[in-house]
């Protein structure tokens, strides 16, 4: 149960000050960093604990392959490593987070409940799914799109912090700052568009 | 931000009739005002965002779930959604992956949570 906490709480390890324009720039960069880590090879999990609060990536964990004498005994003695150090990592990141959760002012912690119960509703999104389909989905591709398209939204309102404060602006985030964190979403490839069809050799 | 000061209350009544200046999807009903709000709280935005942008992201969300089921229904089965297709789609998004992941696996284990209480319910 300790795995979906410990995804889903990264990102607001950032929100910490009431100035929301401040913590934005850590939770983003903590956040990518973070979930690059995360994906990639499990036992890089450690940093997870390392990280401490201003968000900064402390330790680059050394892919642990590079331990081990030989390729084989790594093959052997991996496994039984990794869980323990995943569970390991992931009662210590219960604790920390617990930590820092009792420590939120009540602005925070309003905003962090926001942030935990937020969610599209799951009729809508099913409704909308099976109008472009014609024909019925399952409950998981229900959940998995309300899953990333919550992620989606994140990923657009955190750029969208970051234009506003670069432009100098103050939060209520106004079109301008939502048009142009697309457009660098975009450049990023982070959005997808079907639309446009590329010609490659022209 | 003088054209949010254009008195936000008629901007709403014109958003719900379907203003499709601004937005291409402008005729249909907002589907997810109220939950976008306190999304966009949540992620760091004020207690109360623009109705603008509120619309303006559920633009997007719209979009991004339509081409996303598009391009489901293209690849794997086709003419179907499925979750692996999904995950396909997502495999480079290293956030989007590891969310899907975690919800699917929590998922699962809630429905043998609730399995295993009702047959300790029965069996009692």
């Amino acid at each position: 149960m300790a795995d979906p906490c410990r995804v889903k709480e990264e990102p607001a390890v950032g929100v910490e000050i009431s100035d929301p324009s401040q913590p934005v720039k850590q939770e983003d960069g903590e956040t990518s960093s973070t979930h690059t880590q995360q994906s990639g090879v499990k036992e890089g999990d450690k940093t997870v604990l390392s990280k401490d609060a201003a968000g900064v990536e402390e330790e680059e964990e050394p892919h642990s392959s590079g331990q081990y004498p030989s390729p084989a005994k790594k093959l052997k003695v991996e496994p039984e490593k990794k869980k323990e150090k995943k569970h390991k990592v992931d009662e210590d990141e219960i604790q920390k987070m617990q930590v820092l959760v009792s420590s939120f002012s009540e602005e925070q912690l309003n905003r962090y409940e926001m942030y935990r119960r937020a969610a599209f509703p799951k009729a809508a999104i099913k409704r909308l799914i099976q109008s472009i389909t014609g024909s019925s989905v399952s409950q998981n591709v229900v959940i998995a799109m309300s899953g990333i398209s919550k992620v989606f939204v994140g990923e657009i309102v955190e750029e969208a912090l970051d234009v506003c404060e670069k432009w100098g602006d103050t939060p209520p985030l106004q079109p301008k700052h939502m048009r142009e964190a697309v457009r660098r979403l975009k450049s990023r490839d982070q959005i997808p568009n079907t639309k446009h069809k590329r010609i490659l050799f022209h | 931000m003088a054209e949010e000061d254009d008195d936000p209350g008629f901007d709403e009544d014109l958003d719900d009739v379907g203003n499709g200046v601004d937005s291409g999807h402008g005729r249909r009903k907002r589907l997810f005002s109220k939950e976008l709000r306190c999304m966009m709280y949540g992620f760091g935005d004020d207690q109360n965002p623009y109705t603008e942008s509120v619309d303006i992201l559920e633009d997007l969300v719209i979009e991004f779930i339509t081409e996303m089921t598009h391009k489901a229904m293209s690849i794997g089965r086709q003419g179907r959604v499925q979750v692996e297709d999904i995950v396909f789609l997502i495999r480079k998004d290293p956030r989007k992956f590891a969310r899907v992941k975690d919800l699917l696996t929590m998922n699962e284990e809630l429905k043998r949570a609730r399995k295993a209480f009702d047959e300790a319910n029965y069996g009692s």
